[in-house]
């Protein structure tokens, strides 16, 4: 038997009767995966206490908020396989108008501004409009494990489930653009989806890119997930795929693109999701940044799926230890493991490449030599040479962590 | 002598479009789960106001998971930041008591905190 699937068994008789008031992921994420009826979770960090709440299209999913809706993936899906289900996959909202009714007969999509023709097109329109394109990419949220950085930083306190692989079915942006027609002297692109504010103060949802990315080839406007149409609550009926970059930009409901000639000056990319503008956009923990900017490109990232935080292995046995790893979409060289807190590192088998954008699966066989604590470590290297701090980088917004993640298991 | 007709039509063309709607449904609904997250009573006087003014806009688990040990300035910023930027209905009047509501609650002043 697997060692992750005997651990979640054992555990979920043992969560069974104690599903509330345990402190870690282990035993909290086998009670969601191991048990039926349980209610809750605990992520692993000060007020940590989450309901798990079945949306419509979802299964039950760690609910950060409700108004609007912010659901976070248990962990333990991410050792199911490198693309996350639809129904499993993470939801972030910002504002809580939010559409729940969409009529494709009325849906239009418009692009306006600088351009030579303006449009309003159908889905089935849009669907026409070039050969469809599949891509696997990640989209995971700017603050993904927030709830993680020492010192705590404010917003939403994520563990690492805001975050998800998928293959992505639409046309690119850029067919889209070439129709309307850029005008000369246009700068950047703005998407707003049909998510609004209930206060007529308060500022939309709206994110840019820059003209030359916007036409890259390569950011998508998606209708299919998985095969399948977007979930509702995952932007159907077409969102923007922005592969390599965070969630931010990948807006939902998209139904109203505008060319400018300026670069985008709305709250969500002028005042938010700013990052400071130093190396790997760190400072001093509390501290202030003097001069900020747009948060970009994922930093690069890796997990053990295999084995949750307090998991027991049989001393002497070996046993297969596999994770993810991911990064901006320079592409996974190389994965490194560690079965003894950092001393040694091997370099694990990568799995199937599905792309530069997805998750890479990584394996490893691993024999806890003497009975007692463990602590594994999995550190990714991508093709540009860039690789995970084995201390954690702070910034004041709790944005991009990428520090090695250690878990700690018992031999026995 | 055509009014009888009429919704006899409507029923007609309704199911016309059901059959012109290929495989792809052209209507898609759902309802979203209850809201279960409620801000604590306290006799402190920012309890009401909160209660009446932080849930126009968002369910109270946006305050409730919020980390234990937030600050005063955190959440008189954040109030101000509901009331000027984010165009909430914050009477100026409001703006300390909610905080001391915020902080003492969900914050670095809660009782258990101390």
């Amino acid at each position: 038997m697997h060692p992750r699937r005997r651990f979640l068994r054992a555990s979920g008789l043992l969560a069974a009767g104690a599903a509330l008031g345990q402190s870690s992921l282990a035993r909290a994420a086998d009670a969601v995966a191991g048990t039926t009826g349980a209610k809750g979770i605990t992520l692993p960090f000060a007020n940590g206490e989450r309901e798990l709440v079945a949306y419509p299209q979802k299964r039950p999913l760690i609910r950060l908020t409700a108004r609007p809706p912010q659901l976070e993936t248990p962990f333990s899906v991410f050792n199911d396989g490198v693309l996350t289900p639809n129904d499993a996959f993470f939801v972030r909202y910002h504002l809580s108008d939010i559409p729940t009714s969409i009529d494709l007969s009325t849906f239009r999509l418009r692009v306006r501004g600088k351009v030579a023709n303006e449009l309003s097109l159908s889905l089935d329109e849009l669907k026409r409009l070039a050969t469809p394109v599949d891509l696997v990419a990640v989209n995971q949220c700017s603050g993904n494990s927030r709830g993680f950085f020492t010192p705590r930083v404010n917003g939403g306190q994520l563990g690492h489930g805001a975050m998800g692989c998928a293959r992505w079915t639409g046309v690119p942006l850029r067919a889209l653009l070439e129709k309307a027609g850029v005008a000369a002297g246009a700068r950047q692109v703005a998407f707003d989806g049909l998510d609004r504010a209930p206060l007529p103060g308060t500022p939309d949802f709206v994110k840019a890119l820059d003209l030359d990315h916007a036409l890259d080839g390569e950011v998508m406007l998606a209708w299919g997930m998985n095969g399948a149409d977007l979930p509702v609550l995952n932007g159907y009926p077409l969102r923007l795929v922005v592969p390599g970059y965070f969630g931010t930009y990948w807006i939902k409901h998209v139904h109203d693109i505008e060319v400018l000639d300026r670069d985008f000056s709305g709250f969500w990319q002028a005042t938010a999701y700013r990052m400071p503008d130093t190396p790997h956009h760190a400072i001093a923990p509390g501290t202030a940044p003097k001069k900020t900017v747009p948060i970009a490109r994922f930093t690069i990232r890796s997990f053990i799926t295999s084995h949750a935080e307090g998991a027991t292995l049989p001393a002497g046995r070996e046993a297969r230890v596999r994770g993810i790893a991911f990064d901006s979409g320079h592409g996974i060289r190389e994965v490194a493991f560690s079965g003894d807190g950092g001393r040694t590192w091997r370099a694990a088998t990568l799995g199937a490449d599905q792309g530069r954008y997805g998750f890479r699966e990584w394996t490893i066989p691993f024999t806890p030599a003497a009975r007692g604590p463990h602590t594994l470590m999995a550190r990714a290297l991508n093709r540009l040479g860039e690789s995970q701090p084995l201390e954690p980088l702070w910034n004041p917004a709790g944005y991009a962590r990428n520090v090695v993640e250690p878990v700690r298991i018992e031999a026995v | 002598m055509k009014r009888p007709l009429l919704p006899a039509l409507a029923i007609t063309l309704g199911v016309a479009a059901l059959l012109a709607a290929d495989a792809q449904p052209r209507v898609v609904s759902i309802t979203l789960p209850t809201e279960t997250a409620r801000l604590a009573d306290s006799p402190l006087p920012g309890a009401a106001l909160a209660t009446a003014l932080c849930s126009t806009c968002h369910s109270s688990d946006y305050v409730l998971t919020q980390p234990p040990a937030s600050s005063r300035a955190y959440w008189k910023n954040t109030v101000i930041k509901m009331q000027k930027t984010f165009g909430a209905p914050i009477p100026d009047t409001a703006i300390d008591p909610l905080t001391d509501y915020l902080v003492k609650l969900y914050g670095a002043e809660r009782a258990a905190a101390k």
